[in-house]
């Protein structure tokens, strides 16, 4: 730490006279988690600032509801900042809509690749063979949090979970009597998305087929998905409008045995009187479930005048010693990763297998109206449509996109 | 007015009714407010929390609560006080011109309260970029001045057509200046007017959500309705410090209207304007 | 009218039309003029298109869905807001005891932000959490928890209930002004000639207040119409687009899904259809009052 500040201080007294011009970063994120995060934040900030007294750094943080509406209209606004966390699934778009600034050969001369990262994370900032973000955080949904005391007084072994069958069973046994077997939920929201994703990835299926055209009416994917609305019979009643977050609230009373939460819940669940555990995602016997990539990448804009400034402090974020200090998602560096979970979560290395082993969602410019046409999907199958022609329905208007 | 005991009773048990059905969500909020974080939510719904404790109102009540709060007042006094003089102006000249324009002007005005924010939000973004305005109190107030305005002249006109001209016309033929006369005789009679437009305008801009999230993005100039969301995360929400902030918006309020609200009603009827 | 009150006029009105023509249709010819441009943030050079994206916004089964939703939800706040409204300026005008406080009390849902009071109102609905289940299982008014907001059948009800609690207070102060204005002494001649309070009702006071009547009713149309908050916090306009109206269809199709144009096509023919609905009330209102004497 001591050795920290005087080459600090003397690389500040060395910049000195060389920066006269100071620059000023406009950066922002939203807040993704209730945590009071902004304070580790601003914190790395600090430490920038003193590595780069050149620089400075203004930290806007939006809360997530509202981030999406806000960025755009900063962007068409013309007043886009100059660095912003944007959501794997909208790096696509904005870098369809130039909106930002190809990053590979700032990238490759300062020795930032692929190798570094979660592999998926990495991919979803590539649009057109361009790399137009880096990765900053990551998370898979979904892991399946249990209430061990319900499990154990239905007599439940907690391994069961990770099967379709297993979880069925299980959700059968652990409802009834005010209790709800399983959290399933199916608001207007992307965890609605996920959720049904990692499903249909378990079995074998995809969104989108390798050529871009849409796959959810294979049967893989439709087996998933009737597995599914037979599952929710045991979901606790509402849950058309029903979100990742009333779940968690029924889960923290102890009425509801299961909940689908990415690993950012483990914080919550440490915090509670709850003695949980988790079982990592749910697959067909004998295979390995396949959970959904989730994150946030950093990108710099186009409009930005500060395109050097904005990698330096990019390239901070994502290193090793810093990344972990500033999500409150995992690390997109792999090895800032892997000191963060052992130091934070509970089952690190099955955490880290399920995020090595998640698929993304498409990755397509057109992805906030596909992910709509799932949402649709999902929200017919959960009052009991027929599979099969909902399923069709939908990549109806899916291929209608492309 | 005087009843008989039985409509007295009736009148009672509707009043009752009625309270009850405004206040039982604010008693929820306000025991929703005293849930202690670590209290899980109980089912049935609990009336009151097991362990009562005012500790979401310590951590609601942070400097940020206080600057934003203090912004939602300097940009709702200015929006009314603009809006309405503006719209008193304007509904005036609507009320006692008789040009043909005129006419299709207050057309316009009327059609102008019926365009959607979210469709032109982003020009309107646009042209406080270009003039330097973005994250100033000022875009917000233009914003809603010239959303409110429409419904502000258009409320006001019902009133002035109203007044009696008779008034005006004695004293023009003294000569009085065309000023003067709007000053004393027509704003005094219009006060009742005046009164439930600024209520209106109160009202749109104290809540107003998409603008104050478009426009303004430090703390420093966030108002209330938005830094509201500041316990809304992208997957859970921090229901006991919201409610606590929720009550801290609310009580301030109330209290004013509380005393003032006999004005109001005194002030809608005041100049005897003959329904 | 002197030369000099003409140029006076145009004073008065210049800030107003300068405001208004910068501020709202600057903005609204632009939004017309890109709903005839095929445009989206991704492909964003906008190509002219003439009608197509309205023909293909009214071939779109989903237009016909927000057309019915957004005339239930205006329709059935507008008509209940007013009639509690009214309801509540009768039963606080009565001079009893109390009514300075509980006029006061009443208009604190007119205070709380919409997002708030949305909110608020989500956790009260909550199957499980709610203390609206909470209260009618104990009331034995329904058995089981009921999914107000999740069941396509209740959630628009559930959220013109929402709508009709924040809105009526508003309507109520303005009647209750209204009141003030009533004839005392018509009144006692009517309780002389023998009339009930329902009589009462109609022959004396709301002819007196028909005008107020008029102007809240036209003020509420519009307001609800385009009133976004609530419907979007409490539903996003689910379940199955049970509750989608025009402001969260513009908004969702521009912000969340970036599709300008089709966002822009939404917004003006919103705008023709509230036209619609306020000239239709309008017309509707002047035709009864023309062939019903005056009081």
């Amino acid at each position: 730490m001591k050795r920290l500040l005087t080459t600090s201080t003397a690389a500040l007294l060395l910049a000195g006279p060389a920066f006269a011009q100071e620059v000023t970063l406009q950066f922002w994120d939203n807040q993704q988690t209730e945590s009071g995060l902004s304070q580790y934040q601003q914190e790395a900030v600090d430490r920038f600032m003193q590595e780069n007294p050149e620089i400075r750094v203004e930290v806007t943080t939006i809360p997530y509801p509202e981030y999406q509406q806000r960025l755009l209209t900063a962007v068409q606004g013309g007043n886009a900042p100059d660095i912003a966390t944007l959501d794997q699934i909208w790096t696509g778009a904005f870098a369809a809509a130039g909106a930002l600034v190809p990053l590979d050969e700032r990238a490759e001369a300062a020795g930032v690749s692929r190798d570094a990262f979660f592999g998926g994370a990495w991919d979803s900032a590539v649009y057109e063979d361009g790399l137009y973000g880096i990765p900053f955080n990551v998370d898979v949904w979904q892991f399946s949090f249990f209430n061990r005391a319900l499990l154990e007084e239905a007599g439940v072994a907690p391994e069961r979970l990770a099967t379709f069958e297993g979880l069925r069973e299980a959700a059968e046994a652990l409802s009834g009597e005010g209790r709800f077997g399983v959290g399933l939920f199916g608001h207007q929201g992307e965890d609605t998305v996920v959720v049904a994703n990692s499903f249909i990835f378990s079995n074998g299926g995809q969104v989108l087929a390798e050529d871009g055209s849409c796959a959810l009416d294979e049967p893989a994917a439709v087996e998933a998905l009737q597995y599914l609305q037979e599952l929710s019979q045991f979901a606790p009643s509402g849950i058309l409008n029903a979100s990742s977050g009333d779940m968690r609230e029924l889960f923290l009373n102890g009425s509801l045995a299961i909940e689908f939460w990415p690993a950012l819940e483990q914080p919550t669940l440490q915090a509670s009187d709850i003695d949980w555990g988790f079982a990592v995602g749910t697959a067909p016997e004998g295979e390995t479930p396949v959970g959904t990539f989730g994150g946030w990448n950093l990108s710099v804009f186009e409009s930005s005048e500060h395109k050097d400034a904005a990698w330096k402090f990019i390239e901070f974020l994502t290193r090793e010693d810093v990344n972990g200090d500033v999500v409150d998602l995992i690390p997109a560096n792999v090895a800032a990763a892997e000191s963060f979970l052992a130091a934070n979560r509970e089952g690190a290395d099955r955490i880290m297998a399920h995020l090595e082993n998640a698929a993304p969602r498409p990755l397509s410019p057109h992805y906030l109206q596909i992910a709509d046409a799932q949402m649709d999907l999902y929200q017919d199958i959960y009052s009991g449509a027929e599979v099969a022609a909902a399923a069709e329905e939908a990549c109806a208007r899916i291929d209608q996109l492309r | 007015m005087t009843h008989t005991r039985r409509t007295r009773a009736a009148i009672v048990a509707g009043q009752i009714l009625l309270a009850a059905f405004v206040l039982l969500p604010f008693f929820w909020m306000f025991s929703v407010s005293l849930k202690p974080p670590s209290e899980p939510f109980a089912i049935p719904a609990r009336l009151w929390p097991e362990d009562p404790t005012l500790s979401n109102y310590v951590t609601a009540f942070r400097p940020e609560f206080r600057t934003y709060f203090l912004n939602s007042l300097i940009v709702s006094a200015a929006s009314v006080t603009i809006c309405v003089t503006l719209a008193l102006l304007a509904a005036y000249a609507f009320s006692r011109g008789a040009l043909i324009a005129l006419t299709a002007l207050m057309g316009m005005v009327v059609l102008a309260q019926m365009f959607p924010h979210s469709a032109i939000i982003i020009p309107i973004y646009k042209m406080m970029r270009s003039a330097d305005l973005l994250d100033t109190k000022i875009a917000l107030i233009i914003a809603y001045v010239s959303v409110t305005l429409p419904v502000a002249i258009w409320m006001l006109r019902g009133f002035l057509v109203k007044l009696p001209v008779a008034l005006e016309e004695a004293a023009a033929i003294d000569g009085a200046h065309p000023l003067r006369l709007f000053w004393e005789i027509v704003v005094p009679l219009a006060r009742p007017g005046i009164i439930a437009t600024a209520v209106y305008v109160l009202i749109v801009t104290w809540q107003e959500f998409l603008f104050a999230l478009s426009f303004t993005s430090s703390k420093a100039e966030r108002t209330l309705p938005v830094g509201l969301n500041d316990f809304i995360g992208q997957y859970g929400i921090r229901y006991g410090e919201l409610m606590a902030s929720s009550v801290m918006v609310s009580a301030p309020v109330i209290a004013v209207f509380f005393f003032l609200q006999r004005y109001f009603v005194a002030g809608l009827t005041a100049g005897a304007v003959k329904g | 009218m002197t030369r000099r009150d003409q140029w006076l006029l145009w004073l008065f009105l210049a800030p107003t039309l300068l405001l208004m023509g910068v501020f709202l249709y600057y903005p609204m010819i632009g939004t017309v003029w890109e709903s005839l441009h095929q445009s989206s943030f991704i492909s964003p050079d906008p190509e002219f298109v003439g009608a197509q994206i309205y023909s293909r916004v009214l071939d779109d089964p989903d237009f016909g869905t927000i057309l019915a939703n957004s005339l239930v939800w205006t329709v059935g706040v507008v008509a209940l807001q007013n009639v509690l409204g009214f309801a509540a300026a009768m039963l606080l005008n009565q001079g009893l005891p109390m009514q300075g406080v509980l006029r006061a009390l009443v208009l604190m849902p007119f205070i709380l932000p919409g997002v708030v009071t949305a909110i608020l109102w989500r956790f009260m609905y909550d199957p499980q959490l709610g203390l609206v289940n909470s209260l009618m299982i104990r009331t034995g008014l329904v058995e089981d928890s009921a999914a107000w907001l999740a069941d396509p059948g209740t959630a628009m009800a559930a959220v013109i209930f929402v709508a009709v609690w924040k809105g009526f207070p508003f309507s109520m102060l303005i009647y209750l002004a209204a009141l003030q204005n009533v004839d005392e002494s018509q009144l006692e001649a009517a309780t002389l000639d023998g009339a009930g309070p329902v009589r009462k009702l109609f022959d004396v006071v709301l002819p007196a207040i028909r005008h107020v009547v008029l102007v809240n009713i036209v003020l509420t149309l519009i307001l609800t119409f385009n009133y976004f908050d609530i419907v979007w916090v409490l539903t996003r306009g689910g379940p199955q687009d049970s509750t989608h109206i025009f402001p969260t269809k513009i908004y969702e199709t521009g912000f969340g899904q970036f599709q300008f144009g089709e966002a822009a096509t939404y917004g003006v023919m919103s705008i023709l259809v509230l036209a619609v609905l306020v000239a239709l009330y309008v017309i509707v209102e002047r035709g009864t009052s023309r062939r019903r004497p005056e009081a």
